[in-house]
Formats: C-alpha cells, sequence, structure tokens
C-alpha cells in the first residue's frame, strides 16, 4: 500500500496524541489499564492489538472521556482531559470515533446523521453541512443512500456513513474501535478500503482491530496490549516478522 | 404486526360487542325500569328557529374536552420533567422527582383534587377550572414520567457514545437523539395515559366544574332519566376515547421506523 510521502517524518513531527501511565480499575476491582502509555504523532496510523478484554475498547473510551481513568494524563493535541466538562468537551471536539455497532441514529436519514453534529456543535448552517455531508458521502461511496434510514443500509454501508459523520467533525483524530468486528465477511472489505483511504490522506487514527493485513500495510506502528498493559510496540513493517516477547508471538501465532 | 393483529381482532371485537349487548338488553325487561331515550336529545342540543341551540350535555363535553387538552400538554410536561430529574446525577433532583411520582401514585386522585382546590387555590389564587387541570396534569403526569423514564431507559448506551463522541452535550443529546426514538417506542402506553386522563376528568365534577359528568348529574336528578343518561354519556367518553386511540395509531404509523 502506497503512503503519502510526507508521513511519519515530515514537516510537522508534533504529537496529537500522548498517553502517559492511565491506570484504570473497574468498579469490581478488576483492572482495566494498567499504566499504559503510548504516543501518536501527526498523519500517524497507530493500530492496537490484543486478545478480547485486554483493554484495547477501553482505552480508545478514555481518550476521548466516555470513561474516566483513575490516574495518568492524556493529552490531545495539547488539550490535556480533565475530569471537568470542558476539557472533555474540547477534547471531543478533537477526536473522531467509530464503533464496532456503527451506532448511527436509526431515525435519522445518512444526510441528517452527519448533519446534525455539525449544526449543533460547530454551528454550521444547513446549507454547509449538507455540502460538506455529501462530500462525505460521495468520499466514502454512499452519496446515493443520502436519505436511507440506517435500518435500509447493510452493515457496511452504516459503517461508512458512521465513517463519514465523525469525519464531517474535522478530528485531528480519528478512533476505531473495532470497526469491522460486526461486520458480514464480505462487507469488512468496504469499511476497510474506507479506512485505508483516510489513512492516505494523512489522517492521524488509532485503530483498534483484529484485521492483521490491514495493521501491517496501512499501520505505521503496532501496539500489543495484553490484560490492560502494552506488551509491545513495533513498527508495522517489522511488528509481525519479529515480535519480541513471548506473550505476543503466542497471540499471533493464534490469530494469523 | 401489532397493527395486523388489531386489524384482524376487529371483526371478533364487534361480535363480542353484539353479543353484549343483546344479553344487556334481554336483561332490561325483568329490571322493571321505564325507558324514555326519547326525552334525551333535547339535553344535548335543541333548534330554535333553525338555530343550533347546545344543550348542557355537549356544553360539558367542551369543558371535558378543554380541561383534557390542557391537562395532557401539561401531564406530558410534567412526565418529561420528572423523568429527565429521576435521571438526574444530583441527589436533590432524584429524591424531588420520587417524592411527587410516589405521593401522587399512591393516594386517591379525588383527595388531590379535594387538596388542590381547598388548600393550594386558595394561595395561587386560581380558579377551580385551573385546579382541575393542575390536579389532573400532577395525577397523570407522575404515570406519564414512569413511561418517559422506561423509554429512555431502553435507548442502548451506545447511542449515548454516539452522540457524545460526537461532542453533543447531555441536553442537546436528549432532545436530538434519545427522546426522539423513545417517545416514538412508548407512544403506547402514552396513549393509554391519555385515555385515562380523559376518563379520570369525570372526577373533576367533585369540585363543581361543570365537566361531561357534572352535567349529567345535574340531569339524572332533575329528570330521573338516570339510565338513559349515564349510558348516553358513558357512551360519549367511549367515542372520544376511540377517537383518540384512532389519532395515536395514526400517529404512530406516520412516525414508526423503519427497522
Amino acid at each position: 500500500m502506497e503512503k503519502a510521502p510526507e508521513r511519519g517524518g515530515g514537516e510537522r513531527n508534533g504529537s496529537v496524541l500522548s498517553v502517559r501511565s492511565v491506570t484504570k480499575t473497574w468498579p469490581g476491582g478488576a483492572a482495566a489499564l494498567s499504566s499504559v502509555s503510548l504516543e501518536v504523532r501527526h498523519r500517524e496510523v497507530l493500530v492496537v492489538i490484543g486478545p478480547s478484554g485486554s483493554g484495547k475498547s477501553t482505552l480508545l473510551r478514555c481518550i476521548n472521556g466516555l470513561e474516566p481513568v483513575d490516574s495518568g494524563e492524556i493529552v490531545v493535541n495539547g488539550i490535556r482531559l480533565g475530569r471537568e466538562k470542558k476539557s472533555r468537551d474540547l477534547v471531543r471536539r478533537q477526536v473522531g470515533m467509530v464503533f464496532q455497532s456503527y451506532n448511527l441514529f436509526p431515525h435519522k436519514t445518512a444526510l441528517e446523521n452527519i448533519n446534525l453534529a455539525q449544526r449543533l456543535v460547530k454551528g454550521r448552517t444547513l446549507a454547509e453541512a449538507t455540502e460538506k455531508s455529501l462530500a462525505l458521502l460521495r468520499k466514502v461511496g454512499m452519496e446515493d443512500k443520502a436519505g436511507a434510514l440506517p435500518a435500509r443500509l447493510s452493515g457496511g454501508q452504516q459503517q461508512r456513513v458512521a465513517i463519514a459523520r465523525a469525519l464531517a467533525m474535522n478530528p485531528s483524530l480519528m478512533l476505531f474501535d473495532e470497526a469491522t468486528s460486526a461486520l458480514d465477511p464480505e462487507m469488512i472489505g468496504e469499511v476497510l478500503d474506507t479506512m485505508r483511504a483516510i489513512a492516505r490522506e494523512g489522517t492521524t487514527m488509532v485503530v483498534v482491530t483484529h484485521e492483521m493485513g490491514f495493521a501491517r500495510e496501512a499501520g505505521d506502528r503496532v501496539v500489543f496490549m495484553d490484560a490492560g498493559q502494552v506488551v509491545e510496540e513495533g513498527a508495522a513493517k517489522t511488528f509481525f516478522d519479529a515480535p519480541a516477547m513471548e506473550r505476543t508471538r503466542e497471540f499471533l501465532s493464534r490469530i494469523l | 404486526m401489532g397493527n395486523n393483529t388489531f386489524k384482524t381482532a376487529w371483526p371478533s371485537a364487534l361480535i363480542l360487542a353484539m353479543a353484549a349487548l343483546w344479553l344487556f338488553f334481554s336483561s332490561l325487561p325483568g329490571l322493571g325500569y321505564h325507558w324514555q331515550w326519547y326525552r334525551l336529545p333535547r339535553y344535548f342540543a335543541t333548534f330554535q328557529d333553525g338555530a343550533f341551540i347546545p344543550g348542557p350535555l355537549l356544553r360539558g363535553l367542551a369543558a371535558t374536552l378543554e380541561i383534557t387538552s390542557l391537562s395532557l400538554i401539561f401531564c406530558f410536561a410534567a412526565g418529561l420533567l420528572a423523568a429527565l430529574l429521576s435521571g438526574s446525577r444530583s441527589l436533590l433532583a432524584r429524591a424531588l422527582a420520587a417524592l411527587y411520582v410516589e405521593l401522587v401514585r399512591n393516594t386517591p386522585l379525588l383527595v388531590q383534587i379535594f387538596f388542590i382546590y381547598f388548600v393550594i387555590a386558595p394561595v395561587l389564587g386560581i380558579s377551580r377550572f385551573w385546579s382541575a387541570v393542575l390536579a389532573l396534569s400532577l395525577f397523570e403526569g407522575a404515570y406519564a414520567s414512569e413511561i418517559f423514564r422506561a423509554g429512555i431507559a431502553s435507548i442502548r448506551p451506545c447511542q449515548w457514545d454516539a452522540s457524545y463522541s460526537l461532542g453533543l452535550s447531555t441536553f442537546q443529546t436528549l432532545r436530538h437523539v434519545i427522546l426522539p426514538q423513545a417517545v416514538r417506542r412508548v407512544l403506547p402506553p402514552l396513549v393509554s395515559q391519555a385515555v385515562s386522563l380523559v376518563k379520570d376528568s369525570a372526577l373533576v365534577s367533585a369540585i363543581a366544574v361543570h365537566d361531561l359528568t357534572m352535567q349529567a348529574q345535574v340531569i339524572a336528578s332533575d329528570t330521573f332519566l338516570v339510565f338513559e343518561t349515564w349510558f348516553a354519556v358513558a357512551g360519549v367518553y367511549l367515542a372520544l376515547n376511540l377517537a383518540l386511540s384512532f389519532l395515536a395509531t395514526l400517529i404512530e404509523r406516520a412516525a414508526r421506523l423503519e427497522q
């Protein structure tokens, strides 16, 4: 897969996301995240892999404040995510998220789904929002379904609309939480293609996925998590060929 | 699917209703009651010199319609507010909502009407008409709040997640994402509540509001047309509520999600 030449080492190398020693414990006492640290730079695609229950999704939910953390620090584009509403709102304006279950609003058409937050949060007029939404629908190959309610769309189509909905807010960071895990096999490709296209444009992304092919070809770096910890981290090109840790090798042997 | 069952159930329901009517009329001779239905129409309306003059029953119906439609609006407002308070993070708000719902649901409506008319109304300086509207709104609102609460709780948490992740506030999420879905889901129980409201409104006659029931009481005691009057009035309530249910079916159909 060909990538934009300036990515990963171009004119802007600033950190978009920085997670430092984040720890979270579930109310029952089980550890969700223990001292997780990672860094994502501008235009970088970070892929997070690991067995289910390893804390990947929790980590994503913490990054845009859907889950509070117990300790540690999360900084997005220089904004430190705190417990107060103000910082959470500011961070959420920077971060777009795509969910495993698409989570489109079922009472709104594809176009209305994409328009809603643009109008309420960005304060765009209906005309401005619609123009932007239609452009994004075209980009994800869904322009002919603008007026369809989500129930009329296939899973793959719903997920592409959900991606367009998140992109409409011009986020500086996109989070993908197992975006293809709920899809029928024949629809996984169309969503992964959309994600690849976005990555090629230089969108900064954190992708939690079980699609190792995607991780290898579209990812810049890979993080392997297990039991709430970052076990290993490396460049996507070399990570799969020569994993350093035993736990990583074990996981990869099971999944590849 | 529910709508189809409803349609196919219609003929059987009609037959059952006719059987009940036959049973009713066949028992009448044994009652020894002298029926004088012909005396009743003038209490609905009269014509004088070609002019239509509404009688006490029609005026009572107008009052009932006025009271119930106002109460319907206020009861849904009260119910929604109580539902939102009970879902709030603030302990005080939740306690307030619980106090309201439990107090209202566990005492008789008649007592509440008396309490509002004799105790609250003089303080607020409101008329018996508005006392009636207030009492009915608060009473039905307590039930409506439970319906709204169930509706809001039935929306999957991931709808909140999606909305929050796009940067919407809690209020915006409720207003644009959660409530539109929740209200569609609880439309049938809300209609039941509206039907209850229409019937419960009969109790406001206790504070001499001249609604349909009050007028019926006056006519029955003036003319001794006891059965005729009350059956006719029951028929009017029945027609009113069937019309309401029919209207609700139309709304429900228009608002149904293609799922």
